[in-house]
Order: structure tokens, then sequence, then C-alpha cells
């Protein structure tokens, strides 16, 4: 798969379930107790780079929720 | 749920919001193609739905959300070293108060040099469900996606 290709696929263009289902993927996340992987975040009110890592790492625990306007 | 993060913010827990793609994309807000496009939608999601807590926008490819099991609305809880705590495949702030009413008691009996081995623990939470709230918000998306929806689940 090329980038552009999971660009297309991530960002589905209608909901439905060939397109969307793919994605529902729960039971493959990490185990509670497991390391986390960490990635890149920008924060949305300047658009500066940050890490999940620098955001977890800030508090005692940190709940993240994850979402969008749709 | 910023209720609760502002609740649980005197105790020392953050509380973030993780934008990731349009899960329901319509007419007014389309899927998504650009980051520009991305920050300019979460942004809308400040704006018309009042979110108070801070946004922190993905990768245009979804990288942290795809790792995360790409569910459209779950929530996860870290500790300070990383290592998740707490994994929800949907969002409910019941559950999430319940699981740091938890962990902050397990901090506190930390400190109070109790021994302590984690365990995993599996449980079936409940969510209450606002169907007229979601239709509307699937309307404020565009027509497309309350007709996709309907076609998709009846």
């Amino acid at each position: 798969m090329t980038d552009q290709d999971l660009l297309q696929r991530y960002n589905y263009d209608e909901f439905v379930p060939e397109k969307f289902e793919q994605w529902m993927r729960f039971d493959e996340s990490p185990l509670p107790g497991s390391p986390a992987p960490d990635f890149p975040l920008w924060k949305m009110e300047d658009q500066s780079e940050t890490r999940l890592s620098a955001i977890w790492s800030a508090h005692t625990f940190t709940i993240v929720e994850f979402g969008s306007f749709t | 749920m910023d209720a609760l993060a502002e609740k649980v913010a005197e105790q020392g827990v953050g509380s973030i919001f993780l934008y990731t793609h349009e899960a329901h994309p319509g007419e007014h807000y389309p899927h998504l193609t650009s980051m520009e496009q991305k920050f300019w939608h979460a942004a809308a999601l400040r704006e018309v739905y009042g979110l108070q807590r801070p946004i922190l926008v993905d990768a245009l490819d979804g990288a942290c959300h795809r790792a995360y099991g790409s569910m459209p609305n779950m929530t996860w809880i870290f500790n300070r070293s990383g290592i998740p705590v707490y994994r929800s495949d949907w969002t409910d702030m019941h559950s999430v108060a319940n699981a740091i009413d938890y962990f902050l008691d397990v901090a506190q009996r930390r400190r109070e040099r109790e021994r302590l081995a984690p365990f995993r623990v599996e449980r079936l939470d409940y969510r209450s469900q606002d169907r007229d709230a979601f239709y509307a918000g699937l309307e404020r998306n565009g027509p497309r996606a309350v007709r996709e929806f309907r076609e998709a689940f009846g």
C-alpha cells in the first residue's frame, strides 16, 4: 500500500461498511500494562509539534479521548 | 468529559482530546485531504461543541489513532511512564471517572507503602445513548452522513 493509498483509505469519503470496518481494530491495540507506542502530534491552537509521550509524562495520569467533529 | 477533566485536574490528572479522522463525513464536513483542513475541523469542534480540553491533532494518515485501534470515539488513560492503564473502545464519562477514582486510590496506597502488583481485568461497561443528539450531529455533518448511517445500521 502506498502512502497515498493509506491516506485515502484511512480518510474514507463515505460511511459504508467496506470502508470503515477495516479500521475497527481495538482488539489489536496495546494491552494495558504494556509500553505504549509514541507518536508526533500537533497542538490545534498554534500547530506546533509535540509528542504523545510529552502529554502523558506531564501528569500522574492522563485521559486521552480520541474522536473528531463527525 | 470536559466537566470530568476539570474536576480531576485538581488531583493531577491531565486530559486531552486527540483529533483523528472523520467517522461520518458529510457535505459540510467532508473526509480529510490535508492537515490544514484537519486543523480547521478541529477548530470547528471547539467552536461548535464548546470543547474545553486541549486538542491535539494526529497525523493525516492517523498513525497514532491506528496504533491504538482506530475506534471512532475511544478513551485511554496513561500513567506518567507511558503505560496504558485503561483502554475503552467507546467513551463514557462514568466509566472514565470510575477508573480515575480507582487509579488515584492506587497511587495513594502506594504512597502509604502498600505493596501492590498489577493484573489485567476485563469488564463490560455501559454508556447512555442519546439518539436525538447523535442524529443532530450527523445532520450538522451533512445530509449524506445521515443517509449513510441509516443505510449502514437502519
